[in-house]
């Protein structure tokens, strides 16, 4: 995988995950890092678990429940993410 | 104040509800006139949005128990099952409900809301076992879930290959695997492939837990639920359910074939730190479980109004979410038409349930018509006029509008 480590805003997970937030942008936030999914993008905290299950499908990984709840930013799920894909990849 | 910030945008938002109209979260039922009528702001309304599916409120059989325990066991037990809480009624009941089921074991618990808390955390070693649930699973699962510690993932609903996928890429350093579904959905009325979940899971080496709240008597030859309408009742390892729907009372419940189940009664804190139901709640429970296995009749009824429910909003062209079920769900695109659509409804005296995002499984909001086998000829009569007029006036309630 080329786009491990590489932890900016050209990262290809980071890339993805905007990609599959994109639909529910509906007030057309700038996506970077630092937003926060539930506050910025006024999205609920079940569209955050729906748009985590296509990443999973998306990577083949699986992200638990406990581990999305301790993540408010973009960066941070991107973040939790990586961590997954390296111990599950 | 900043404990009270968090809720200001939701309160808004609940208060704005009573300002624009009728508040679907602030009914109160000011007098109660029989299993499918009530008076609401002084109207008599006809109750479609309860879980009074057998229609046992006023079984005078169950009523005429509970009086009998009242008098002659008092009011409350003072204490939880695990303590001074578990009287001969609760231990009769057990057996009952495991008879009713055709499972050796059974642990009542004080709600079905505790019951699946209670298991699941019962069951569950936040050190070394992984819970899988349906992406649609009620609170009370992802609760139980939450309160173990154990890894919790989500599946997509009633998809087993999505819950093979996931089961297949598990690390192997979990012992124990727990895979949670429902048998009947409550939101939509739909039904999960219990079989096939089935056979997923015990490849995988999984234990299937079926909440069947919704479906406990209602689903399956003998009324066992969708397990048994599936043909694998032997097969399922735990089977929860719940007093305050089909029963018509308050508690719940977790059967089992595996002897372990008794052990909930020692690592289950749900079990072991609340009271338990008071003994004219475990007699009219009693006493309505014994009443709905005697009555087929009561679940063929049951079955009859929700197919001519089905029909009739069908007919009208309303976008429903499920085929018939006890559940009738329409959808309606946004909150603000469903809370409208809600309101015309009461205003015609019928009382539905409103669900709105995140509440509900997708992105829309819906009215959600729950069927009883009490329900008269002139219940559903008036039901079936309410949804046209509705129709009518909502179009974007209609199957037309949104294709
Ligand atoms: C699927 C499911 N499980 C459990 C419960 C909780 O049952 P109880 O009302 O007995 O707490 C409900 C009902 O709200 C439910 O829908």
């Amino acid at each position: 995988m080329a786009d491990q480590g590489i932890h900016g805003e050209d990262d290809l997970v980071f890339r993805r995950v905007c990609a599959l937030l994109d639909p529910l942008n509906h007030k057309g936030v700038r996506l970077t890092r630092d937003i926060d999914l539930v506050a910025d993008l006024e999205i609920d905290s079940v569209s955050v678990l729906d748009v985590v299950m296509d990443v999973e499908d998306a990577y083949d990984i699986s992200i638990p429940v406990n581990t999305i709840s301790e993540t408010k930013t973009l960066g941070e799920l991107v973040d939790a993410i990586h961590a997954i894909k390296k111990s599950q990849g | 104040m900043s404990l009270f910030e968090k809720f200001e945008k939701t309160a808004a938002l609940y208060n704005g509800l009573s300002e624009m109209g009728k508040n679907p979260f602030a009914v109160v039922m000011e007098e109660v006139l029989g299993p499918t009528r009530a008076l609401i702001k002084g109207r008599e309304t006809v109750l479609a949005g309860t879980h009074n599916y057998l229609g046992q409120t006023f079984e005078p059989k169950a009523i005429a128990a509970a009086k009998r325990a009242l008098d002659e066991e008092g009011t409350g037990t003072t204490g939880s099952r695990f303590a001074n809480g578990t009287f001969a009624g609760h231990k009769s009941l057990e057996r009952a409900l495991a008879d009713f089921l055709g499972m050796k074991y059974c642990v009542v618990f004080s709600t079905g809301f505790v019951a699946n808390l209670g298991a699941i955390a019962g069951l569950l070693d936040p050190a070394e076992d992984v819970v899988l649930i349906d992406a649609d699973c009620h609170a009370c699962i992802y609760d139980g879930c939450q309160l173990s510690g154990a890894e919790t993932i989500r599946f997509r609903h009633n998809d087993p290959e999505s819950l093979d996928k996931r089961l297949g890429r598990l690390d192997p350093k979990y012992k124990g695997k727990l895979v949670c579904i429902e048998g009947m959905y409550s939101m939509y009325g739909d039904i999960a492939p219990v079989k096939e979940f089935v056979e997923v899971a015990h490849r995988h080496g999984a234990y299937l837990l079926v909440d069947e709240a919704h479906s406990f008597g209602v689903y399956g030859e003998k009324g066992r639920g969708v397990a048994e309408a599936e043909g694998v009742m032997d097969k399922i390892d735990f089977y929860s359910g719940t007093f305050s729907k089909a029963l018509a009372a308050i508690g719940g419940f977790v059967a089992s074939n595996h002897p372990q189940a008794e052990y909930l009664r020692f690592s289950s804190r749900p079990y072991k730190f609340t009271a338990s139901p008071s003994p004219a709640t475990i007699a009219s429970a009693h006493a309505a479980l014994d009443n709905i296995a005697a009555t087929p009749a009561l679940r063929a009824k049951l079955w009859d109004n929700a197919n001519r429910l089905h029909a009739a909003l069908t007919q009208y062209g309303l976008r429903l979410a499920a085929p018939p079920a006890p559940v009738i769900s329409v959808l309606l695109p946004t909150k603000e038409e469903a809370f409208a659509a809600w309101n015309f409804l009461i205003d015609q005296g019928v009382y539905v349930n409103m669900a709105i995002p995140p509440g509900t499984p997708g992105k829309e909001s819906l009215l959600r018509l729950a069927v009883s086998s009490a329900h008269t000829n002139d219940d559903i009569d008036r039901l079936v006029a309410a949804y046209g007029a509705m129709a009518e006036a909502f179009p974007s309630a209609r199957v037309a509008y949104a294709s």
